[in-house]
């Protein structure tokens, strides 16, 4: 030991890494790219990347819940349905632009999120979950009763053969940017905030968080709005290239099990795990998914033994041997030595 | 008279109910767990009931005293296999292992099975009926609703006066203090899923008798387990028989209103009750 | 050493990453009662829990009569005949007195554990249990329950009894009272050990003693023959002293 001086050490908090300014400067070309879409790419190509951007966004929004938040949900999908029929109905009935109606449907899950969390924060862990499964199930009952939506048959989104193939290419590709860019960068830019460290405080222990001024239930609402209006954009987006809504599609448990594997697989808690996640699920979809209910067993057995056996999923692997986080969100003091 | 009615078949209908519930209300009681697969393991078990009636031509009563070990067996292999790696404080690890489980099951079903509803011929059981002042009263639900009072009584006395009911209590307390007094907890956890998924074994044979199943229909009876288990109040099999009725007459009474209403009112009556008294009817406070 | 009923040899334990015990070396004799003493902190209820089975440890640390047992699961350690009355006592709440203490009556009796005590006996014992049987735990005083954790111990029939702090929160009357039992469970044959707070109360109920501090054996002797001077060094720092 050579620091004997009485001065404090010169700390300095490190915040960035090299693998982390790469990522970044990657993270930026791809939503760069994302936009630039109709100039580059075919409308089916445009049309399988929104897919994929519906699923790492919905995929995060459920990391942001169970991995942060400590909030296990089975029904995301309810705030997806529901911004889009708000959509279906903005445009369809009421002759709202469409492009500006994804926008003002998603008033309707955050007006939808508050309430459902007051009534759902009541119940115990696990019931919590099964929960958001009732509340899905109430807002597809709701809608297969509704004549403004016209109940059980669904709606469809004719308002779109007004526009151009080029210009409904280029609303889907800033989308596309769009999505990604709230889901991840919104994250990573959370994550990074004062709310991030209280957040990854919550998570490490709740109850030492709570006594260190950390509100955790004011966090967990926070998050629980915030993810609730996140699948609600991926919603309105989605339908709105769908072209078609009815109740089985809108509220469909399907996205559910697509973010829980596409997490559990790829890695809880990080972002890095859900763009893993979601691009092991979307080549699995793509190469078996054909093989429809026998792939789906696999994808249930894998979910099931990475919760047995390897919790963490493939990123947490890959953090445990290399430290070289792509999104990186903790503080590293280091010690600087001592200059003249 | 209409709404006597409603209120007679709902209770009957409750009775079906609380034969999903009992098992919830025990497993989230001793391990703070909930099977997300719940509802498939019905499901399971009604359609290898009917496809064992089918084969070897057994009455209901005959398929039942086969399907209730083989439950017993399914949640012991459940526990040891995969639950009693997942429990703890931690809600997720359970709840993922269960959720995948559940989507596995569903489709191993579809593939088995094909996704067509099915039903177990009753032997004529299922159509007769006995009037009561004007009211139909179909005997297989009177039995249905017989058999939940005798399951939820047996399950009342065992865990009171036995001494696995004794050893299941002190580790639904406190799962540290009871193995420190001899209690095995994983043995008492295998034991308490074994005897949640027998009962079980006794839903699957009445859910195929009063109506059909299919290989997606066990995602509805979790929820209405749920629900009954918590209308009624968590911690006591007795609420979660009164929850399981309370269920069923909001479901009878909404589908008089407007047969789309039914399951709906349903789940109005569990956010209600969510709402204004989150310990449940029964529980306490 | 060799004929000591339970031991430990260079225990180790650790929570996470937090170390908590630096090789204790211990053991007590058939009969025998031992205190631990030691500031808050200083890791005597971890050593209970690590030898009870609670905390991982290597099979070699602990033993009994000579056999490696070290980390055996809790029951199965109330098996081989270890009890312990835990710190903060731990009973079943929702469960009655009676039935708290018919739980080790069962698995005594599953286990194949014979012994003196009978919930009989017990009553002799502490009589205000036979009083409060069909009482719910949760509304007894923390005497009262102090003495079912006990009692539910010693229906476990143990050859070592291990008491956490049994004194802890209780009014002076109440811990006589408590401490006053003891003689009767060391007529039965069974070793105690009792981690304390107290110094005088564990000097005058014990044969040995053992201070603890941060995480290390600092004093070991006779109760009778430590000096205030030694326990004090050894309760607070200084050099290792063996009396």
């Amino acid at each position: 030991m050579t620091m004997v001086s009485m001065m404090p050490p010169q700390v300095r908090i490190r915040r960035q890494t090299a693998s982390g300014r790469i990522a970044l400067a990657l993270f930026v070309l791809a939503v760069i790219g994302l936009a630039a879409m109709p100039w580059w790419a075919k409308t089916g190509t445009i049309r399988m990347v929104l897919e994929l951007c519906c699923y790492v966004a919905v995929a995060q929004m459920w990391n942001m819940l169970a991995g942060y938040a400590g909030l296990v949900s089975v029904g995301q999908q309810a705030f997806m349905g529901a911004s889009g029929y708000a959509l279906f109905v903005l445009a369809q009935t009421f002759g709202v632009n469409p492009f500006l109606a994804v926008f003002l449907s998603l008033l309707v899950p955050l007006v939808l999120a508050v309430p459902c969390y007051l009534l759902l924060h009541r119940l115990d862990g696990p019931y919590f979950a099964i929960g958001t499964w009732v509340v899905a199930e109430v807002f597809r009952l709701v809608a297969s009763n509704l004549p403004l939506v016209n109940a059980g048959a669904g709606m469809s989104l004719s308002v779109m053969k007004d526009y151009s193939a080029f210009q409904r290419n280029i609303a889907m590709s800033l989308f596309c940017a769009l999505l990604v860019l709230v889901s991840i960068g919104g994250s990573y830019w959370f994550l990074r905030s004062r709310f991030g460290l209280a957040l990854i405080a919550m998570r490490d222990n709740p109850v030492a968080a709570a006594s260190q001024g950390v509100n955790v239930r004011r966090l967990r609402f926070m998050i629980y709005v915030a993810a609730a209006v996140g699948c609600g954009l991926v919603g309105a987006v989605y339908f709105m290239a769908q072209l078609r809504i009815n109740p089985p599609s809108a509220f469909d448990p399907m996205w559910s099990n697509i973010a829980i594997f596409i997490v559990m697989v790829g890695g809880i808690a990080s972002i890095e795990g859900v763009l893993i996640g979601t691009l092991i699920y979307f080549i699995a979809d793509r190469w078996f998914g054909e093989y429809g209910a026998s792939y789906f067993v696999v994808l249930g057995v894998m979910t099931v033994l990475v919760a047995l056996y390897a919790r963490t999923g493939i990123w947490g692997m890959i953090a445990a041997r290399w430290d070289a986080p792509w999104f990186p969100i903790r503080r590293h003091l280091v010690l600087e030595r001592d200059k003249p | 008279m209409q709404w006597l009615d409603a209120l007679v078949q709902g209770i009957l209908l409750g009775g079906m109910y609380a034969q999903y519930a009992l098992g919830m209300a025990l497993m989230f009681g001793v391990m703070k767990i909930v099977n997300v697969s719940h509802g498939d393991l019905v499901i399971l078990l009604s359609l290898v009931g009917i496809s064992l009636a089918s084969s070897f031509g057994l009455g209901p009563f005959t398929v039942m005293a086969a399907l209730v070990p083989l439950a017993v067996g399914l949640g012991w292999l459940l526990q040891k296999a995969v639950l009693n790696r997942v429990v703890g404080e931690d809600p997720l690890p359970s709840l993922i292992a269960t959720f995948g489980l559940s989507l596995a099951l569903q489709n191993l079903m579809l593939q088995i099975w094909s996704a067509n509803s099915r039903s177990l011929p009753g032997g004529g059981i299922e159509s007769r009926s006995i009037q009561v002042g004007g009211i139909h009263i179909g005997l297989l639900p009177v039995i249905v609703l017989v058999f939940a009072v005798a399951l939820t009584w047996g399950l009342d006395l065992m865990l009171k006066r036995t001494r696995f009911g004794r050893a299941l209590r002190a580790a639904a307390s406190d799962v540290e203090a009871a193995s420190m007094t001899g209690i095995n907890p994983r043995a008492v956890y295998a034991a308490a899923t074994a005897i949640a998924v027998g009962i079980l074994g006794f839903a699957a044979v009445f859910q195929s008798l009063r109506s059909t199943v299919a290989p997606a229909d066990g995602g509805a009876q979790l929820i209405y387990a749920f629900e009954a288990v918590i209308i009624g109040g968590m911690g006591s099999v007795w609420g979660a028989f009164l929850g399981a009725m309370v269920l069923g007459v909001a479901q009878a009474i909404g589908f008089r209103i407007d047969p789309g209403f039914g399951v709906l009112a349903g789940h109005i009556v569990f956010l209600l009750v969510l709402a204004t008294r989150p310990q449940g009817l029964f529980g306490r406070a | 050493m060799s004929g000591a009923i339970l031991s430990t040899h260079g225990l180790v334990a650790r929570y996470g990453d937090f170390q908590a015990l630096y090789g204790i070396d211990f053991h007590i004799d058939a009969g025998e009662a031992v205190a631990l003493i030691g500031a808050n902190g200083a890791g005597k209820s971890t050593f209970l829990r690590a030898v009870m089975g609670l905390l991982p440890v290597a099979p070699d640390m602990v033993r009994m009569g000579g056999q490696p047992v070290g980390g055996t699961p809790a029951d199965r350690m109330v098996q081989k005949g270890v009890a312990i009355v835990p710190e903060g006592r731990r009973l079943f709440s929702g469960m009655s007195v009676q039935d708290n203490l018919r739980v080790a009556v069962d698995q005594a009796d599953r286990l194949g554990r014979k012994g003196g005590w009978s919930l009989a006996r017990l009553h002799q014992l502490f009589p205000i249990l036979k009083e409060k049987a069909r009482t719910p735990v949760q509304s007894l005083s923390g005497g009262q329950q102090q003495m079912v954790s006990i009692g539910r111990a010693l229906l476990c029939q143990p050859r070592v009894l291990l008491c956490d702090e049994i004194s802890l929160g209780l009014a002076p009357r109440v811990i006589r009272e408590i401490y006053a039992a003891l003689p009767e469970v060391r007529a039965q044959g069974t070793s105690v050990v009792l981690v304390e707070q107290d110094v005088g109360l564990a000097q005058s109920a014990s044969d040995r003693l053992y201070c603890m501090l941060e995480g290390r054996v600092t004093l070991t002797g006779p109760s009778g023959s430590v000096t205030r001077d030694a326990i004090g060094q050894a309760y607070f720092g200084g050099s290792h002293a063996v009396a």
